[in-house]
């Protein structure tokens, strides 16, 4: 390979590089074979057979790494598919679940209706509307609060992960707070209805209300008093919005609508209620989510 | 002709053999694809120069891959990681378009 003549070290290797990218080693052997006349046969033969085999063994390499990522990708997003796919699935049972729940409360309601006199019975189902345990439907507005648009990395081309206009768990809170201050008898976020104990937290970059996610845009509805929209837009969350809105490019749709119907909430979980005539569960009230199913029926 | 029925059996036995790539060798498998591209196409070129040497061929292409999977050893091993094999494929991506250009001048005298 050596041929001290015609190999120098040149110090503009990349120049060198772009202007003549051939191995210089052909070069020097075709001198080298004009200066010494051909080769032997078999030197010529056996150097034949192992430029075949080499051929053959790149061959092979690109088979194998092709073969190798093919192979590769659809692992991955196999992986993410099926994870994706268990997400749904359970989503949907949930939802099957939460549909059930709903029909048998309908039926309660109902056998409850017929079981009480008609007052009382008006007065149960107000407090239910009032408490969240209840459908209710009237007219309201819908606030549609969404993340601002993250700015791009410059350097990755990807949305930064510090978006300052990014919805946050407080900002929800904040404004169904204001919303119950304007005098909002119910309010549900995505369609998640809020009973009186419902909680909004962040997980993460997630934000839960009652444990489900919820995602942006927020469309947070509200059933009220005519003046909603007005009174909610003068107090003092409204005007934070306002001021967000302005201020990180949050974007912030206010708009009235007729007929709203909001869902009732997940059941809470009765926690100092038990049935007439029966003891209290051992060891007092029930604290965590699996409660003893007599406490749950003294509704 | 006979090499380029050579390149197709090798393709013919990678995908009828259907080799597994061992865990440890998973890394070096894109640098040495590249490398052998490199010699190949080196191959070629001498070839079309009228100065092919089966010799320096199958020198090229062991040392290249040789050389390739060296460099990401030794940037494994030093904590350099990736960028070092960054730059085998930014030399290797250089020659590759140097010589398909030689190439193409052979090929269509532009």
């Amino acid at each position: 390979m050596s041929n001290p003549t015609a190999e120098r070290f040149n110090p503009d290797f990349l120049t060198e590089l772009f202007r003549d990218p051939l191995d210089a080693a052909y070069a020097a052997a075709a001198k080298r074979r004009a200066k010494r006349g051909p080769e032997p046969a078999w030197s010529r033969l056996s150097g034949r057979a192992a430029g075949l085999l080499s051929v053959v063994a790149v061959g092979f390499l690109f088979a194998v790494a092709y073969r190798h990522v093919v192979a590769a990708e659809p692992e991955i997003t196999r992986t993410r598919a099926g994870l994706v796919s268990e997400v749904h699935a359970k989503q949907a049972e949930t939802d099957d679940l939460q549909r059930r729940a709903e029909e048998l409360r309908a039926a309660v309601d109902r056998e409850r209706a017929e079981a009480l006199a008609g007052g009382e019975a008006a007065q149960l189902r107000n407090l239910a509307a009032a408490a969240g345990l209840g459908r209710v439907s009237g007219d309201g507005l819908v606030i549609e609060v969404r993340d601002a648009p993250a700015d791009t990395d410059p350097l990755t081309g990807k949305p930064r992960s510090d978006n300052p206009g990014r919805v946050r768990d407080r900002d929800l809170q904040g404004l169904v707070n204001g919303l119950w201050d304007a005098g909002a008898e119910a309010i549900a976020i995505n369609g998640q209805r809020l009973s009186t104990t419902s909680t909004i937290r962040a997980a993460g970059a997630a934000i839960l209300v009652d444990f489900k996610p919820v995602a942006s845009p927020y469309a947070v509805s509200a059933i009220g008093p005519g003046d909603l929209d007005r009174r909610f837009e003068r107090s003092r969350d409204g005007q934070l919005f306002r001021a967000l809105a302005r201020r990180y490019n949050m974007g912030v749709v206010v708009r009235e609508q007729r007929d709203l119907t909001l869902p009732a909430a997940t059941d809470p979980q009765l926690r100092y209620a038990h049935p007439l005539g029966r003891t209290p569960p051992e060891g007092g009230p029930s604290t965590g989510p699996s409660t003893v199913p007599s406490a749950s029926g003294g509704r | 002709m006979l090499m380029v029925l050579a390149l197709i059996a090798g393709i013919v036995l990678g995908v009828v053999l259907e080799p597994t790539v061992p865990l440890a060798l998973q890394p070096y498998l894109p640098i040495a694809v590249v490398a052998a591209l490199d010699a190949v196409f080196g191959g070629i070129r001498a070839r079309l120069d009228g100065i092919f040497d089966d010799k320096q061929f199958v020198i090229s292409f062991i040392s290249n891959v040789l050389v390739a999977a060296m460099i990401v050893y030794l940037g494994d091993k030093l904590g350099v990681g990736g960028q070092l094999s960054t730059g085998v494929v930014v030399v290797l991506g250089v020659r590759i378009f140097g010589n398909v250009a030689a190439i193409r001048r052979h090929l269509f005298r532009a």
